[in-house]
């Protein structure tokens, strides 16, 4: 995997680099940026922020609340005992698991849809352990023409590195 | 017709024997407990006379008082039980099934009674105790609760056998232990859907009243005694 | 953070996983033993019966389900802390949030122990599970041991995944300096956590969402633990006011037991600049709010019962206040009220401490609570003929203090492969409140290379 990449320890010069390969005509899904901490108060930092996560967590919710209510109902059916003066189905005490199994859904749901989106197919990709020393990466994977790229991230201070 | 089980108690006929206890001990297999785990509160006796003393010396009036699970139609032990140990069948009984039952001891909690009882050891018969151990009534291991079934192995027996012969159980035929037992006959086992059994008629008597009833559990032993007020008010 | 600080920072927070100090191998010693003891307790109970703990008729539940319902308190503390602050925004929780996150996750499995602990027949727990068991009956769905059920795992799960999922980057850091058998444990812990943009804005998303989620089920767990007691028609436990009652004692030994272990930690790890006075002061007086409000709850409860002067609950109202539990129920008074009271109130006694000492009280205090809770009503039931007391025996004592010492030891092994401290989140701190804000996407058509100056930057 041949990569050029340049490691910045002040944001605002990362944010500028970001810039710097959009002028040059690079898509902004091709531009990485790593970093030890979320920036979300730079443009850098929230540029593809757009998911629906939240949508699939309250998908799963109702998916949980229908399965659980059809479910209950269906058990104490099965086998009618009467406890105390209490209704075979009732609703009231349903509830409570009706709830507790909605939020279960909706919790695993977000963390399955992190897993996916967010863990899987990280293997191989670039990286650079001075990340954690506090750097921000900004970077092209597969440059198509790396040399044109080096002057946009040499910037005040940044250090430009190649992996390959 | 469907059956609903009920009982009599007369507290005026009562004279405290016991004979009533030790024939429960004796039908259900019951176990005993040492004198130390007794002082500790872990004898099991399902059906136990209640003493209360009245007045002062030399004026002392003794009141005894049976009590065994009252089958309440409106069971607080039924509903907190998670595994559906104790639910109410379809005689009105509340129904301890001991195979169910993993112990949690939510039902003797809610029970208004405290007619609950709990192995908390493995029971023992020393020899030659296991001898008497009744065959049509399963001995219960560690951990499991169980409390007066209103002797649901004769109620079993007497409707099979009534079952066979195409009859319903006649009135004063089907008697629990403790009825059996008793000398002076205080207490009365019958099916209350019957109006015209001697346990629905005591149960419409003036001298019957229930235990606790005002909170709402729906007993179904009537327990009989001559209020002060049937004196002053009746004579 | 600024930038100067950020390496010592994340030296500090990676030293006590990289190196071992003796005091290490000594706690877990000393409660590896005590938790040894326990676990040969319970072997005893096992094999014995339940008759060797001092429960009795009529009292059915005596110790095993105080310390049940403690420790179900104690976890309140990482939702409060993690969830609330976060979805508000405050930014001086961000040191405290994995401590109490740990918290909630070894104190619910701690008191999730305790159900199991407390059966007749433990082996037989699995029937709880909602499947179709013995001649595929289900488990009835009507008892509040089954909500019990559903409502603790629902909480564990959620509350592992919530503290689980944003240790992952500081595993990464981890991982990229470790060496050694160090560097591929870290690498298959950090699931390949590279820190792309991508990653950060899911991982946020994924808090933020579980942060909504968790605190309903924080109120409803302990809620449903209330029903336990609010379903059965005891004298002084049918109340209305249990659900939220045990809500806010909850939260309130929960806080109590985040500023102990937060001061055990800024000692043990030398966290002192992280772990600041102010931290303290601010938990202070959220503990002294938690304690109003739960002297608010009693004095509720407790006014509604006399008044109503019903002679079942006030055997229980005064075998409380005047009878044979009445030096428990004034040492819990004391602790959790009049010393919280007299200690926060105060800005200087409101230091390090003089939380920490309030904390120590309040825990007692709210361990007393649950006692009280639950001896005397079932000592004292409506037909007088079958009351009866209670004493622990020595089975109970040491299962209890095997959980006191159980807590311990998993924390102290937590602390050593996690970094206490979540390190990605400090440093996130300090950009969320000035330097930096919104800087955007600037021209798109040209390259700009002019030098900035570095004062803006910090």
């Amino acid at each position: 995997m041949s990569a050029i990449y340049g490691l910045y320890a002040d944001p605002n010069i990362a944010q500028r680099a970001v810039n710097n390969l959009r002028a040059l005509g690079v898509a902004d899904a091709d531009i990485t940026v790593i970093s030890s901490e979320p920036f979300e108060h730079f443009e850098f930092g929230h540029r593809d922020a757009k998911t629906a996560m939240p949508w699939i967590a309250a998908g799963a919710g109702l998916a949980g609340l229908g399965l659980t209510y059809w479910l209950l109902g269906a058990s104490q059916r099965s086998w009618p005992l009467v406890t105390a003066g209490m209704p075979v189905v009732p609703l009231w005490t349903n509830l409570i698991i009706i709830f507790e199994m909605t939020m279960l859904s909706a919790i695993l749901a977000t963390v399955i849809t992190l897993v996916v989106t967010a863990f899987v197919g990280q293997r191989g990709k670039l990286y650079d352990p001075e990340v954690s020393d506090g750097y921000i990466l900004v970077g092209v994977e597969h440059p198509p023409d790396a040399a044109k790229l080096e002057p946009a991230l040499t910037i005040d201070g940044g250090r430009v590195k190649h992996a390959s | 017709m469907a059956y609903r089980w009920g009982m009599a108690i007369d507290i005026d006929k009562c004279t405290g024997c016991e004979a009533c206890v030790v024939a429960c001990h004796a039908e259900n297999n019951i176990p005993t407990v040492s004198p130390q785990q007794a002082s500790r509160g872990r004898a099991m006796h399902w059906l136990r006379v209640e003493r209360y003393y009245e007045g002062h010396f030399p004026d002392v009036r003794v009141k005894f008082r049976p009590v065994l699970c009252q089958q309440c139609d409106n069971a607080p032990c039924e509903a907190v039980c998670p595994t559906y140990a104790a639910h109410h069948n379809e005689d009105g009984l509340n129904a301890q099934v001991y195979n169910r039952c993993i112990g949690t001891r939510y039902c003797a909690n809610a029970c208004t009674y405290n007619v609950r009882f709990f192995n908390f050891f493995n029971p023992e018969w020393p020899k030659p105790l296991q001898l008497q151990l009744n065959p049509d009534v399963s001995v219960r291991e560690v951990g499991v609760m169980e409390k007066c079934t209103f002797c649901v192995q004769r109620i079993k027996a007497a409707k099979i056998a009534a079952k066979a012969e195409n009859r319903e159980v006649a009135d004063g035929t089907l008697q629990p232990a403790c009825a059996q037992a008793c000398p002076t006959s205080a207490i009365v086992f019958g099916n209350l859907n019957d109006p015209n059994s001697r346990v629905a008629r005591l149960a419409r008597s003036p001298r019957g009243s229930r235990l606790l009833e005002d909170l709402g559990a729906e007993p179904k032993i009537t327990y009989l005694a001559k209020q002060p007020w049937h004196e002053r008010d009746l004579a | 953070m600024n930038r100067t600080l950020t390496k010592p920072f994340t030296d500090d927070m990676v030293r006590p996983v990289m190196s071992t100090t003796v005091w290490f191998w000594a706690i877990l010693l000393a409660t590896g033993t005590v938790v040894a003891c326990g676990a040969a307790a319970w072997a005893y109970q096992l094999w014995y019966g339940i008759g060797v703990s001092g429960k009795r008729w009529p009292g059915f539940w005596a110790l095993y389900l105080t310390n049940f319902v403690f420790w179900i308190g104690i976890s309140h503390a990482g939702t409060l802390i993690s969830a609330i602050l976060r979805l508000v925004n405050a930014g001086w929780r961000r040191p405290v949030t994995r401590v109490a996150e740990v918290i909630t996750v070894f104190a619910l499995m701690i008191g999730a122990m305790f159900p199991i602990i407390h059966l007749g027949r433990p082996w037989l727990a699995f029937w709880l599970f909602p499947y179709p068991s013995a001649r595929e009956i289900w488990p009835n769905f009507r008892s509040p041991l089954a909500w019990d059920f559903f409502a603790i795992n629902t909480y564990l799960t959620g509350s592992l995944l919530f503290l689980l999922l944003p240790m992952i980057p500081d595993f990464a850091t981890i991982r990229d300096r470790a060496t050694g058998w160090r560097k591929s444990v870290y690498r298959t812990l950090a699931f390949g956590w590279r820190g792309t943009t991508t990653q950060w804005n899911r991982l946020e998303s994924a808090m933020q969402i579980m942060a909504i989620a968790i605190l309903p089920v924080a109120v409803s767990v302990h809620t449903i633990v209330s029903f336990d007691f609010s379903m059965a028609n005891v004298p002084m436990w049918h109340s209305t006011i249990f659900g939220p009652y045990f809500v806010a004692g909850a939260i309130f030994s929960g806080i109590a037991a985040l500023i102990i272990a937060m001061a055990a930690l800024r000692k043990a790890l030398h966290l002192e600049k992280y772990l600041q006075p102010l931290h303290f002061e601010n938990l202070g007086k959220l503990l002294l709010l938690m304690s109003i409000l739960w002297a608010y709850f009693v004095f509720n409860e407790r006014l509604t019962v006399w008044y109503g002067n019903e002679h079942h609950e006030m055997a229980v109202f005064w075998a409380t206040q005047r009878g044979q539990y009445a030096p428990f129920y004034w040492t819990m008074v004391v602790c959790n009220f009049l010393v919280p009271m007299l200690l926060l109130t105060n800005p200087y006694t409101r230091t390090i401490t003089g939380c920490v000492i309030a904390s120590f009280g309040v825990v007692v205090g709210m361990w007393l609570e649950r006692f009280l809770i639950v001896v005397p009503s079932l000592a004292h039931k409506a037909l007088p003929y079958s009351w009866g007391t209670y004493t622990p025996t020595p089975v109970e004592l040491y299962i209890m203090a095997a959980t006191f010492a159980a807590m311990i030891l998993l924390y102290t092994l937590f602390a050593k492969f996690v970094p206490i401290i979540a390190i990605w989140e400090m440093k996130a701190g300090d950009f969320a409140h000035g330097a930096g804000q919104g800087v955007g996407a600037g021209d798109p058509h040209r390259i700009d290379t002019t030098p900035v100056s570095t004062e803006a930057a910090s």
